[in-house]
C-alpha cells in the first residue's frame, strides 16, 4: 500500500471497487467510450432487497492496494471487466488466456469478473457464456449497462453471503485475525489463545463487517458493528484497527449526514442523475433497519441516532483515527488519506480553520521517496483541497510548487506543458489576471515582488513550451504592468529578453487563445512612454482654411437669441472638450502633438507611430523616435493625412516599442489631458505658393498684427522711391486655384505717409485663372514710399517767418546759393537727436498682404484660405526739405517757392522739379532750390468735407483741407531726385512741410485784382506805351470771397527804380495823372466785379512803375493783408513816334 | 525577534514589508501572502462577535517548519503579520502581544501624519525604525 488516493472521499468507504481493464490492442479512445458507459452504472438498487449498491471504477489500479482489503473493504478489488478487440475466432483462445491472466492478478479478491469481446462474429460469439459478452463492435452495444448491471447483481450477491457469512460465525470457535500486510510478520509466534488476542480478533471481525454492511447499503447495522467494533479494539490498544474502526464510524456518519457526498464533482459523477439518486439513497437507508431480512446482530443495537456520529463527533473521531494512524509508519497513505477524507467533510461544514489544520498535517506526512509525478500530485491536490475550503492563496501557493515540480531539473522530460498550465490556475490566488485593462485603475495594489515572480515564470514556462508568442504576451504584461516595481537592472533584464524573443516573434495587438480556452488580452505599452498629452494642432496659417462669410448668416447660431448667456456658455463649453473648432482639410498633412514621457532608465526607441482614427479615411504616416533616458516631457508630433471628408476623431496611436505592436486607446489611458480629440475635415483646397523677387528677411513684423505671417519679405528704399514688388503664385496643391482675392494692411501708423504705398492691377493675374496643379502666375505690385520729406517742424516754422520776411522786394536772381556747411546743422540735428523722429532716422515700414484664394471641392463649401506676406520696408532718408518758403513772382498769380533741399545720402544727388534743370547736391549739402509756380486757386477745389462737417471737428477739417492743398501743389511740383551713381531714382514730396503761412501765399488770393494797361493785361512784362498819349489804366476787382468787400480806395504812386537800391517817388514832372490819382471801387458783392478806370500821362521816356496802394482805413483793415496784393505795373515810356 | 514585519492593507495588499535575511526576502511575501488566507478565515470568524469585545490579536496564524506566523488586526481591518523563528522559544505569546501593541501604535503615527495618504505604501522612517527595533531587540 504506497499509492495513496487522493481523490477518496468518506462515502468511497460504502463503494465496491471494480476495475475495468483492456487486454491486447484497445485504442484507447475506444476504452473510454466503453469506460464511461460502463462507469454510468455507479449505483444499482438492488432488486429484491431495497439496498442500494455503490460501485466504484477504476481503470488503473495498483494490486498492492488491493491487499490492504481485509483492513478497509473498499480497497479491495471485487470485480473486473476486461475490454478487448478481437476480429479473427483465430485470435480468441488467445484472448481468452489473457483474460485469465488478467484475473490471476486480482484474482484473490476478485467477486466475479466479466470479459467484453468487441469485433468477434461467428460461432464462438453465439455461444452463450455469462463471463463473456459479444459486441460486433463499439457502436453496436446497447447492452453494456444491461450487462454491467446483471454483474453487479452477480457481486451483490457474493458480497451478501460474504456478510452474512461472517456477521453470523460470530459463535464459530475460532475467528480469523484479519491482518494488513506489514503486521503479518509481527504475529507470527503470537499466543492465539489469549483473551487479549481473541478480543483483536473480534474486534478486527467486526470492523470487517461493519465494513462489508455499509458496502452491502446496511447503514445502521455498519455503525452498530462500528461502534462494537471500536470498545473491543479500544480494550486491546489495537491502535491501527481502531483507527480503521473510528474511520469507518465517521465515512458511515457522513454517509448519513450528508447524502449529496462530500467528493465535490467526484460525487457528482457518481450520482450522475443528480439530486434523484441521492433522494433514492436517502429514502433507502431508513429502510435498512426494517427491511434487512437477515438478522444480523442488531440486538446491541442502542437506536440509530445515538449509533450515528454528529457532525462535530465526526471530526473529533477523524482527529482520533488520525492520530492512531500516526503511530505507525506504514500506514501513512491511510493516514493521508484520512486527513484529504477529514477535510472534505470540513469544507462541507464550512470550518475552515480546521480544514487547514488537517491539511497541514497532511502536508508532513511522510510518504516513503514519492516519484516526482507523485509529488505534483500531491502538490496539486493539496492546492485543489486548499480551494475548496476557501484558502485560494495557499492553494496557489501549493499549485505554484506543483508546477515547479513538473519542471524540477530531476525530471528528464520536464512537463513545460503541464507547468504552464498549473501556473496559469494559480493566477486567481495571486490576485492577477491577465488582462491589461484591470491595471488602468490608478495604481497598483498587489503582492507586486509575488506576482512579478509568478510572470516571471510564466514566461520561461511559456517559451519553454515553445510558444515564443505567449511568452512575449506575459512578458510585455510583465513589463507594462509592473513597471513601477522593477527596479534599473530588471527592467534592463526584461526589455533585453523582450527583444530577443520579439526578433523571433513579434507581439501582436491580437488575442491569444490557449488550447484550454482561456485568452489572452493584448498587452499595449501605455506607458513606454507614457503619454501626457494629446493636442490636435491647427493647420499652419497659411493652409488653414476659413469660412466664407455668407450674406445668409447662417453663421449665427441658431440655439438661442441672446448673444450672450452665462448658461448656454457653459453647456457649450462641455460640447466643445469634445470637437475642436477648427477644421483640416483633405489631402493635408495634418498633425497631431504629443506629450511622452520615457520612464525607463535608458534610451526608449520607438518605431512606427502612427494615430489611429476613425471616422475618416486617414492615411497616417507613422513616426519612429527616440527619447533619452527618463526624459521629461517630450513633444512628439504625429502626422496623417485625411482623405476623405467628415468628422474624424482621433482615438489612440499605435508604437512598435521592442519589437512589440500596440494599440493603445486615449480613452483607456490613465490620466491623460486631451483638448478634444475630433475634428472636421473638409473638402480640398487648393495650396498656394509665394515666392518673390525680393530677398526673405528675418523679420518678423510687430506681434500685434495679429495675422499669420508665413513669409517676410523685405527691401530698402530711399524715401520718395518707387520699387516693383513681383509676386510668383505657384499653385503646389492638388486642386485648381480658381480664386484670388488680395488685400493689403499697413501696419505702421506711426509716420505719415503720403500717397499710395501698395498698388497693384489684379487683372492681369486674374486673367491666367484657374490655376492648374503645378501652374504659376505672377502678380505684380508697386511699393512707393513716400514719407515726410520735412526735417523738422519747429525749425520750418522759424524759417518761414523769416519766410514771410523776404517780402517787398522781389529779387532779380531768384537763386540764391546758401551754402551751408554740415557743422551749422548739426547743432540742429544735435539739439533734437533725442527724438526718434530725427531726421537722419532710417524708419521702417511694415505691411501686410493677404491672398485669400480658393478653389476645388472646398471652394464649393464655401471655404477659402488665407495667405499672408509680411512686407518690410526700411526707408531711408533722400532729401529733406531743410526750410520752405515763398517770394512774390513778378506776377501776382504767380510766386517762388523756395526748398532748402539737403541731401540726406551718401551719395550724390540731383533734384529737379519738373523740367526744371537740375540741381547737384553732394552728400549732406543743403542748397536751396527756387520753383516757380501759379498761384493756386484752392477754392476751385470741391468741397468734399463739407458734407462731413457734422461729425468732424473744424480742426480735423482744417487739416484735411490742408492735406488736399498739399496734394495738389505737390502733383504740380513734380520734384524728383536721381542718385545717378546708384541708379535710382525717386520723388519728393513738399506736402508735409507746407504750413498755414506758406500756403497762404501759395493760394490766389479771394481778391482778384487785374490791372490793365491800355486794356492790356499787365503783370510781369512791362508795358509800352508813347510819352505825351495817356494810358489808360484799369484796376478790376473780382470778389471770390463768401462775402461782399469794399468799398476801397486806391492811389497810384508812380516810382522810378534806378537798379541801385534808390527809387525815386518824386515824378511829378515825369508823369500826370489823367484826372484823380485815386481810385474808389464801390463794394462788391461775392462772386462779383468791379472795375475803376483812370489814365496817366507819362512825360519823359523811362522805365516806370507804379504802386497801387490802398489807403489804409476802412474795412480793409479786417481782411489779410495778402489779398490786397496787387500786381506793381512797370510801363515803359517810349519815345513818341514822330 | 521577528524575522519579518508586514502591514497588509484592508484590501490585503502590503503597505509595508520587511525581514531580515534580506536574500530570500520572496520566501517571506510568499509566507505572509499565504497567512492572509488564515487572517481572512479568522477575521469572519470572528465578525460574529461584538466589535467592543473583539480581540485585536490573531494568535499564531500556522506554524512551518522554521517559522512561526502570528497575526493581529486592527478594527479598520489592516493586518499585522509577523514571522518568528520556532527555535525561538524565549518568545511567548505576551511577548507577541507587545509588539503587535508597537507596531499598532507606530502605525497609528504613520496614519496620523497628514502627508500620508492612505493605502499608499508606508515610507516612514520612524515606523521603519521601530520595526528594525524589534527585527534586532531580543525579547
Amino acid at each position: 500500500m504506497s499509492v495513496p488516493d487522493y481523490m477518496q472521499c468518506a462515502e468511497d468507504h460504502q463503494t465496491l471497487l471494480v476495475v475495468v481493464q483492456p487486454v491486447g490492442i484497445v485504442s484507447e479512445e475506444n476504452f473510454f467510450r466503453i469506460y464511461k458507459r460502463i462507469s454510468s452504472v455507479s449505483q444499482i438498487s438492488v432488486r429484491d432487497s431495497q439496498r442500494a449498491l455503490y460501485i466504484r471504477y477504476r481503470h488503473h489500479y495498483p494490486p498492492e492496494n488491493s491487499e490492504w482489503g481485509d483492513f478497509q473493504t473498499h480497497r479491495k478489488v471485487v470485480g473486473l471487466i476486461t475490454i478487448t478487440d478481437c476480429f479473427s475466432a483465430k485470435d480468441w483462445p488467445q484472448i481468452f488466456e489473457k483474460f485469465h491472466v488478467q484475473k490471476e492478478i486480482y484474482g484473490s479478491t476478485l467477486y466475479d469478473s466479466r470479459l467484453f469481446v468487441f469485433g468477434l462474429q461467428g460461432e464462438i460469439a453465439e455461444q452463450p457464456r455469462t463471463d463473456v459478452a459479444f459486441y460486433p463492435s463499439y457502436e453496436d452495444c446497447a447492452t453494456v449497462e444491461k450487462r454491467i448491471e446483471d454483474f453487479v447483481e452477480s457481486l451483490f450477491i457474493v458480497l451478501e453471503s460474504k456478510r452474512l457469512d461472517r456477521a453470523t460465525d460470530k459463535s464459530g470457535d475460532k475467528i480469523p485475525l484479519l491482518c494488513v500486510p506489514f503486521e503479518k510478520k509481527d504475529f507470527v509466534g503470537l499466543d492465539t489463545d489469549s483473551r487479549h488476542y481473541k478480543k483483536r480478533c473480534q474486534g478486527r471481525m467486526r470492523k470487517h463487517v461493519g465494513d462489508l454492511c455499509l458496502q452491502a447499503g446496511m447503514l445502521q447495522d455498519s455503525l452498530v458493528h462500528y461502534h462494537m467494533s471500536v470498545e473491543l479494539l479500544r480494550s486491546v490498544n489495537d491502535f491501527l484497527w481502531l483507527g480503521a474502526a473510528l474511520e469507518g464510524l465517521c465515512s458511515a456518519s457522513v454517509i448519513y449526514h450528508y447524502p449529496g457526498g462530500t467528493g465535490g464533482k467526484a460525487g457528482a459523477r457518481r450520482f450522475p442523475g443528480s439530486a434523484l439518486p441521492a433522494e433514492a439513497a436517502n429514502r433507502h437507508r431508513p429502510g435498512a433497519l426494517t427491511t434487512n431480512g437477515i438478522n444480523a446482530d442488531t440486538s446491541t443495537e442502542i437506536g440509530r441516532a445515538k449509533n450515528c456520529l454528529s457532525p462535530e463527533d465526526i471530526i473529533e473521531k477523524y482527529k482520533e483515527a488520525i492520530s492512531y494512524y500516526s503511530k505507525y509508519k506504514n500506514a501513512g497513505v491511510i493516514e493521508l488519506e484520512a486527513c484529504v477524507k477529514a477535510v472534505r467533510v470540513l469544507a462541507i461544514q464550512k470550518r475552515s480553520m480546521e480544514a487547514s489544520e488537517f491539511l497541514q498535517n497532511a502536508v508532513y506526512i511522510n510518504l516513503r521517496q514519492l516519484s516526482e509525478e507523485e509529488k505534483i500530485q500531491r502538490y496539486s491536490i493539496l492546492s485543489e483541497l486548499y480551494e475548496l475550503i476557501g484558502f485560494h492563496r495557499k492553494s496557489a501557493f501549493f499549485k505554484r510548487v506543483a508546477a515547479m515540480q513538473c519542471v524540477a531539473p530531476s525530471i528528464s522530460e520536464p512537463g513545460w506543458r503541464a507547468c504552464y498550465k498549473l501556473l496559469l490556475e494559480t493566477l486567481p490566488g495571486y490576485s492577477l489576471s491577465l488582462d491589461p485593462q484591470d491595471f488602468n485603475k490608478g495604481t497598483h495594489r498587489g503582492w507586486a515582488a509575488v506576482q512579478m515572480r509568478l510572470l516571471h515564470e510564466l514566461v520561461y514556462a511559456s517559451r519553454r513550451m515553445g510558444n515564443p508568442a505567449l511568452s512575449v504576451r506575459h512578458l510585455s504584461f510583465l513589463l507594462q504592468t509592473m513597471l513601477d516595481f522593477l527596479s534599473d537592472q530588471e527592467k534592463k533584464d526584461v526589455t533585453q529578453s523582450l527583444e530577443n524573443y520579439t526578433s523571433k516573434c513579434p507581439g501582436t495587438m491580437e488575442l491569444l487563445t490557449l488550447p484550454d480556452g482561456l485568452t489572452l488580452p493584448p498587452v499595449p505599452f501605455t506607458k513606454l512612454p507614457i503619454v501626457r498629452r494629446v493636442k490636435l494642432l491647427d493647420l499652419p496659417a497659411s493652409l488653414r482654411p476659413q469660412k466664407m462669410k455668407s450674406s445668409l448668416g447662417p453663421s449665427v447660431s441658431a440655439k438661442s437669441p441672446f448673444i450672450y448667456s452665462p448658461i448656454i456658455a457653459h453647456s457649450r463649453g462641455e460640447e466643445r472638450s469634445k470637437k475642436i473648432d477648427f477644421q483640416w482639410v483633405q489631402g493635408d498633412v495634418c498633425e497631431v502633438q504629443l506629450m511622452v514621457y520615457n520612464p525607463m532608465p535608458f534610451e526608449l526607441r520607438v518605431e512606427n507611430m502612427g494615430l489611429l482614427t476613425s471616422g475618416v479615411e486617414f492615411e497616417s504616416l507613422p513616426a519612429a523616435l527616440s527619447l533619452p533616458a527618463e526624459s521629461g516631457l517630450y513633444p512628439v508630433t504625429l502626422v496623417g493625412v485625411p482623405q476623405t471628408t467628415g468628422t474624424i476623431t482621433v482615438s489612440g496611436y499605435h508604437t512598435t516599442v521592442f519589437g512589440v505592436f500596440s494599440d493603445c486607446l486615449l480613452d483607456s489611458l490613465p490620466g491623460i489631458k486631451t483638448s478634444g480629440s475630433t475634428v472636421e475635415v473638409i473638402p480640398a483646397l487648393p495650396r498656394l505658393q509665394i515666392s518673390t523677387s525680393l530677398p526673405r528677411s528675418a523679420h518678423s513684423l510687430q506681434p500685434s498684427s495679429g495675422d499669420k505671417i508665413s513669409t517676410n519679405v523685405s527691401v530698402q528704399l530711399y524715401n520718395g522711391e518707387t520699387q516693383q514688388l513681383v509676386v510668383r503664385l505657384e499653385n503646389i496643391g492638388m486642386e485648381p486655384l480658381e480664386k484670388l482675392e488680395v488685400t493689403s494692411k499697413i501696419l505702421t501708423t506711426k509716420e505719415k505717409l503720403y500717397g499710395d504705398f501698395l498698388s497693384w492691377k489684379l487683372e492681369d493675374t486674374l486673367a491666367q485663372f484657374p490655376l492648374q496643379p503645378g501652374k504659376v502666375a505672377t502678380f505684380t505690385i508697386s511699393i512707393k514710399v513716400k514719407l515726410d520729406f520735412s526735417c523738422q517742424e519747429n525749425l520750418l516754422q522759424d524759417l518761414s517767418d523769416d519766410g514771410i520776411s523776404v517780402s517787398g522786394f522781389p529779387l532779380c536772381s531768384p537763386f540764391r546759393q546758401v551754402v551751408r556747411p554740415r557743422v551749422e546743422s548739426k547743432p540742429v540735428n544735435a539739439a533734437e537727436g533725442g527724438r526718434p523722429g530725427e531726421p537722419c532716422h532710417v524708419k521702417t515700414l511694415e505691411a501686410v498682404l493677404n491672398f485669400k484664394y480658393s478653389g476645388g471641392p472646398g471652394h464649393v463649401e464655401g471655404y477659402y484660405r488665407n495667405l499672408a506676406l509680411g512686407l518690410h520696408v526700411e526707408v531711408e532718408p533722400s532729401v529733406f526739405f531743410t526750410r520752405v518758403s515763398t517770394l512774390p513772382a513778378t506776377s501776382t498769380r504767380q510766386c517762388h517757392l523756395l526748398l532748402d533741399v539737403f541731401n540726406a545720402t551718401e551719395h550724390e544727388l540731383s533734384v529737379g522739379a519738373r523740367s526744371d534743370e537740375e540741381l547737384i547736391l553732394h552728400a549732406g549739402e543743403c542748397q536751396r532750390m527756387a520753383i516757380q509756380v501759379d498761384k493756386f486757386n484752392f477754392e476751385s477745389f470741391p468741397e468734399s468735407p463739407a458734407d462731413k462737417g457734422q461729425f468732424a471737428n473744424s480742426k480735423h477739417l482744417e487739416e484735411e483741407r490742408q492735406e488736399a492743398r498739399g496734394l495738389e501743389i505737390n502733383s504740380k511740383l513734380d520734384i524728383h531726385w536721381t542718385i545717378p551713381s546708384l541708379k535710382r531714382t525717386g520723388e519728393a514730396s513738399v506736402e508735409g512741410l507746407l504750413n498755414q503761412l506758406v500756403l497762404e501765399h501759395l493760394q490766389l488770393a479771394p481778391l482778384l485784382w487785374d490791372v490793365l494797361v491800355d486794356g492790356q493785361p499787365c503783370d510781369c512784362q512791362a508795358a509800352a506805351c508813347r510819352v505825351g498819349d495817356p494810358v489808360r489804366l484799369e484796376v478790376r476787382l473780382t470778389n471770390r470771397s463768401p462775402r461782399s468787400v469794399g468799398p476801397f480806395a486806391l492811389s497810384v504812386v508812380p516810382f522810378q527804380d534806378h537798379q541801385n537800391g534808390v527809387h525815386s517817388y518824386d515824378l511829378r514832372h515825369a508823369v500826370s495823372f489823367v484826372g484823380s490819382g485815386t481810385f474808389y471801387l464801390d463794394k462788391v458783392q461775392p462772386s462779383g466785379q468791379a472795375a475803376c478806370l483812370g489814365a496817366l500821362l507819362f512825360l519823359y521816356t523811362g522805365d516806370f512803375f507804379l504802386h497801387i496802394r490802398f489807403h489804409e482805413d476802412g474795412p480793409s483793415k479786417e481782411l489779410p493783408p495778402s489779398w490786397f496784393c496787387l500786381p506793381s505795373v512797370h510801363v515803359r515810356a517810349l519815345e513818341a513816334q514822330a | 525577534m521577528a524575522v519579518c514585519v508586514a502591514v497588509i492593507a484592508k484590501e490585503n495588499y502590503p503597505l509595508y514589508i520587511r525581514s531580515i535575511p534580506t536574500e530570500n526576502e520572496l520566501k517571506f511575501h510568499y509566507m505572509v501572502h499565504t497567512s492572509l488566507d488564515v487572517v481572512d478565515e479568522k477575521i469572519s470568524a470572528m465578525g460574529k462577535a461584538l466589535v467592543d469585545q473583539r480581540e485585536l490579536y490573531l494568535g499564531l496564524l500556522y506554524p512551518t517548519e522554521d517559522y512561526k506566523v502570528y497575526g493581529y488586526v486592527t478594527n479598520s481591518k489592516v493586518k499585522f503579520v509577523m514571522v518568528v523563528d520556532s527555535s525561538n522559544t524565549a518568545l511567548r505569546d505576551n511577548e507577541i502581544r507587545s509588539m503587535f501593541r508597537k507596531l499598532h501604535n507606530s502605525y497609528t503615527d504613520v496614519m496620523c501624519n497628514p502627508f500620508y495618504n492612505p493605502g499608499d505604501r508606508i515610507q516612514s522612517r520612524a515606523f521603519d525604525g521601530m520595526v528594525t527595533s524589534m527585527m534586532i531587540q531580543v525579547c
